[in-house]
């Protein structure tokens, strides 16, 4: 069976639905160069099927970067061809895609370290190197 | 610094999870509960300084199916560590104490949080003769949820017994069961009805509140917007052979094999409003009508009384060709008799059936 844009519904391909998106992307890049605000589009809160998301993807295209984060299942965090433009997946211990976003800012929040974990770190790094101290001195 | 004192960020951090794993929550968590996107990072920085939230579980006239599928026993996930943040302070079937020990416990959790507890129910409330159908040492469910829902920050009614009165309100009743907010009329509810429920409704709805301080937006049923606001049928995978007319007739047939619609056997997905079909049961395995049975409707008001029955369509119909049926669960028995007379014939002497 044909697939279309709108999951579980039978009609064909919709490049409609990905121009729509689309275009909210835009105004959201209007938006943060304009005040500063960030925004974001929740993928897997739309109907949408696989052949659509790939469409998608297909259209904002790959960028300068990519990143990896491991933490409780991996997540790819990577820039499209528009800067500034971020497609953001989160999968679980699994495998399974838990969340998946378009960002629109210019580093997405998941990247930045927490401050309690950088002091935490702090507390880890001042060990060692008090560690590294002694054993010189002894 | 204690366990008690410590807030969920301290104690996730203990286990080895930082801001990013919290943040990655709480955007699968927003995802979920359809919250604007740009509230994860308000949830994960809520959440990381969020205390403990005291929980007083009462179980009334239940099956304990709805506390089985809600206990954790995966990998230790955010999810399953927030779990165990929650400080579930009352409940019966989990906790080691009992009778007048965990009278105490339960009175005292009471003092301890009162205006701020969650009051978890699971179970229909009998009303009939006094409500003399469930009793806990001594005291009627009825009585019991009079008592302590007047201090409860809000209420949880888990499972279609607690929220609809469930199996036990069926015809003719004979407990008078009814659901919780038959009772109580004057505290914030929120109906978390299937039988048993999602496990993650009641995740979705814990993380909401210990992050905002309120319920998430229910419907006109007190249901979580977020999770019965469309129908099972809306969000199955087989409604495109719906659409174009492709039915299974038995369950054996080739439609069935097929993988088409099981609206003619009876599927109750287009009137039942769950998240079966997106959110999936057993770690995201599956759900009933992946597994080739209709929907039975089982977090709907009244689902067991529906005119019908199980396998009669809701546009009416005959339902499945019985007699094949019957045939097919005849020879299963017939089969798994025999085969359970050769394993008693063929099991070492001197052993015995539990």
């Amino acid at each position: 069976m044909a697939q279309g844009c709108l999951k579980n519904f039978n009609f064909l391909a919709d490049d409609g639905l990905v121009d729509t998106l689309l275009m909210e992307v835009a105004d959201l890049l209007e938006n943060f160069l304009a005040h500063g605000r960030s925004g974001s589009i929740d993928l897997a809160g739309l109907p949408l099927s696989a052949s659509c998301l790939a469409a998608l993807e297909q259209r904002l295209g790959h960028g300068e970067i990519s990143a990896i984060i491991r933490v409780s299942g991996e997540s790819e965090t990577r820039e499209t061809a528009f800067p500034g433009v971020w497609w953001t997946s989160h999968a679980d211990e699994t495998g399974r895609i838990i969340a998946m976003l378009i960002e629109v800012t210019d580093v997405p929040d998941i990247l930045r370290a927490g401050k309690a974990d950088m002091a935490r770190g702090q507390i880890r790094l001042q060990a060692a190197t008090s560690f590294a101290q002694a054993r010189r001195t002894a | 610094m204690t366990a008690a004192d410590e807030n969920l960020g301290e104690m996730l951090a203990r286990r080895g999870f930082g801001r990013r794993g919290l943040l990655k929550f709480a955007i699968a968590m927003t995802s979920s509960l359809a919250l604007p996107p740009g509230m994860a990072v308000a949830m994960a920085d809520n959440l990381a300084a969020a205390k403990r939230q005291s929980v007083i579980w009462l179980s009334f006239q239940e099956c304990t199916g709805c506390l089985e599928t809600l206990l954790r026993t995966d990998s230790p996930t955010i999810a399953a560590l927030i779990f165990d943040f929650i400080s579930l302070d009352y409940q019966e079937a989990l906790m080691a104490a009992a009778g007048g020990a965990a009278e105490r416990t339960l009175r005292q959790a009471v003092a301890a949080n009162r205006g701020k507890y969650l009051l978890a129910i699971d179970g229909s409330v009998p009303l009939a003769d006094g409500g003399v159908y469930s009793l806990t040492g001594g005291k009627s469910n009825v009585s019991m949820l009079q008592e302590f829902a007047p201090d409860a920050a809000a209420i949880l009614a888990i499972g279609t017994c607690a929220a609809y009165g469930g199996i036990p309100k069926a015809h003719p009743n004979p407990t008078g069961a009814v659901g919780v907010e038959d009772v109580i009329t004057d505290k914030p509810i929120v109906n978390i009805p299937g039988c048993p429920p999602i496990p993650d409704v009641l995740s979705g709805v814990l993380v909401h509140f210990v992050s905002f301080g309120r319920l998430p937006a229910l419907d006109d049923r007190k249901r979580p917007l977020a999770y019965f606001g469309t129908t099972i049928h809306d969000q199955c995978y087989r409604k495109p052979f719906y659409d174009q007319g492709k039915f299974a007739k038995s369950f054996d047939d080739e439609g069935a094999r097929q993988g088409w619609c099981l609206f003619e056997l009876g599927c109750k997905g287009p009137t039942t409003h769950n998240a079966c079909a997106s959110l999936k049961w057993n770690d995201n395995t599956s759900f009933p009508i992946e597994s080739g049975h209709g929907c039975l409707g089982c977090s709907e008001p009244d689902f067991w009384d529906q005119e019908g029955g199980f396998y009669t369509s809701l546009a009416g119909g005959t339902g499945p060709g019985w007699r094949d049926a019957g045939i097919a669960a005849a020879t299963g028995i017939v089969l798994g008799s025999a085969a359970a007379i050769s394993a008693r014939r063929n099991a070492p002497k001197g052993t015995t059936e539990t």
